[in-house]
């Protein structure tokens, strides 16, 4: 596990806390996320580890605590030396724009092109020339193997190329950091494995991710650290094999146990192969 | 027995009515379009009294019956304000306001309808809440506004035929006018209720297709 220095940290999550109504959904998190980090958020339904990855870029805004994207504040309620911070807008644009994301239901743009959809916010949002702004989308799809895609509707593309149209589109700002929320739950079987594969060159390429995800074996391969939440709280941390291998917390025994049943439960069809 | 010479011999005024009846449809729409993009985009302002005006302006004008806010704009409000009104500006005004209402809400309605995900890979993104609304959500909204606007667009064409109550000489007016002197309401209404029929089927079909279009599209 590469430590993170100080100067070097991209996200610095700090005493967050966030709230729906009357439950809390995450009760004081610390969470440091270093350059070139994997980081990995493990957990059951309602643990808080979407919620958690929506608050890094303010889609879900917390009550309190301190967020900062590569050194700078997006969101911070701490007392010392702050002002409940107040950005505009168009300030916390800017800052979002640091950050890629990956939905679970890819959320492309059906009205554009696979083309338009990785250009559009170089273009708008990015400032970038049309032309400028097509040939690097063009260079992106081509490295996630869409070339000959790039003209059709999201609609025409199968589960797994929109979900790595997503990717591509994420990339597209030059993020420094990735966000996946649960990319391939929404993916038939077959069609997981190019998107796992398409992550796991990310993360060699020395990308910064953070993953949400159910894909035990995409944690062992490219986690540095695993973070398992449960309840609003991280009650576990580190890298992959001890946390799931040796887990101390009964929470993760029992998650990593579910794992195991399912593995078990194939093994008698496996053999008879 | 159905006599056909009673429309023919009335021809002009049928004529004269369905012109009056088509201005009315044609602009109260395009004040309407206006009304109802505006109002509905304030329906779905961030700032709560916004949102709030909104709200008020489209209740108060569903709420209260066409005929109503005819009748009072043209014999009521000219007393409570001291203004004269010209049943021109009455009529135009009132049905304009009436279906700026109702496209307020389609608008509104349309937007809401967008997948939430759609706003959050957008915000996500970068994009500012006017680049959101501008390239992402309205685009997808208006596919599916289309055809509950052209239907509602059909329904105001009907809905001037209210005009006649305070004397506006639209198609029924003229209807009425020509059955009062020729003791032939049968033929005349029944020709009135054609012309409705030969102008609306047609527009009712297409907005029917562009449903199974806005099935299709996506």
């Amino acid at each position: 596990m590469r430590a993170p220095t100080e100067s070097a940290k991209i996200v610095t999550i700090e005493k967050l806390s966030l709230r729906y109504g009357s439950r809390q959904v995450l009760r004081g998190i610390d969470l440091h996320v270093g350059a070139g980090e994997v980081v990995v958020l493990l957990g059951a339904s309602g643990s808080g580890k979407t919620s958690l990855l929506r608050c890094i870029n303010l889609l879900s805004m917390p009550q309190s605590g301190r967020i900062c994207i590569g050194g700078e504040p997006i969101f911070d309620t701490s007392p010392e030396g702050h002002d409940r911070l107040a950005l505009t807008q168009a300030q916390i644009g800017r800052i979002r724009a640091r950050t890629g994301m990956v939905f679970q239901q890819f959320n492309l743009f059906p009205h554009m092109s696979v083309l338009r959809n990785v250009m559009e916010a170089p273009m708008i949002v990015g400032g970038l020339s049309r032309e400028r702004a097509e040939a690097e989308a063009r260079a992106l799809l081509a490295q996630l193997g869409l070339e000959a895609h790039a003209d059709k509707r999201p609609a025409q593309l199968s589960g797994g190329q929109q979900q790595r149209v997503g990717i591509a589109r994420a990339l597209a700002m030059k993020p420094a950091v990735m966000l996946f929320d649960e990319p391939t739950s929404a993916l038939d079987p077959e069609l997981v494995g190019e998107v796992l594969r398409a992550m796991v060159a990310l993360a060699r390429s020395g990308m910064t991710m953070v993953i949400v995800t159910h894909e035990l074996g995409l944690a062992f391969e490219i986690a540095d650290r695993v973070v398992f939440l449960d309840g609003g709280d991280i009650i576990a941390s580190g890298p992959p094999a001890d946390v799931l291998l040796a887990p101390e917390h009964p929470r993760v025994a029992g998650f990593v146990a579910r794992f195991h049943e399912s593995i078990d439960m194939l093994k008698p069809f496996l053999e008879t192969v | 027995m159905f006599d056909v010479s009673v429309i023919t011999a009335n021809a002009s005024l049928l004529w004269q009515g369905l012109l009056v009846t088509l201005l009315y449809t044609v602009t109260t729409i395009g004040t309407g379009l206006v009304i109802g993009f505006a109002v509905g985009l304030v329906q779905l302002s961030r700032l709560r009294a916004l949102r709030l005006c909104g709200r008020v302006y489209v209740e108060f004008f569903r709420n209260i019956p066409l005929l109503v806010i005819l009748l009072w704009s043209y014999y009521a409000m000219p007393i409570f304000l001291h203004v004269n009104i010209t049943k021109t500006a009455a009529g135009y005004l009132s049905l304009s306001c009436y279906i700026g209402a109702f496209y307020a809400e389609i608008l509104r309605a349309g937007v809401e309808g967008v997948d939430r995900g759609q706003v959050d890979a957008a915000t996500a993104l970068g994009m500012s809440p006017s680049q959101r609304m501008r390239l992402v959500i309205l685009p997808q909204a208006i596919r599916r506004m289309l055809p509950p606007l052209v239907g509602q667009s059909i329904i105001q064409m009907k809905n001037t035929t209210l005009l006649s109550a305070i004397t506006v000489p639209d198609l029924l007016y003229q209807g009425s006018y020509i059955s009062s002197f020729t003791y032939k309401p049968m033929e005349v209404y029944t020709a009135v209720a054609a012309i409705f029929l030969i102008i609306l089927v047609p527009l009712t079909s297409l907005a029917r297709r562009m449903e199974g279009f806005d099935a299709r599209a996506h």
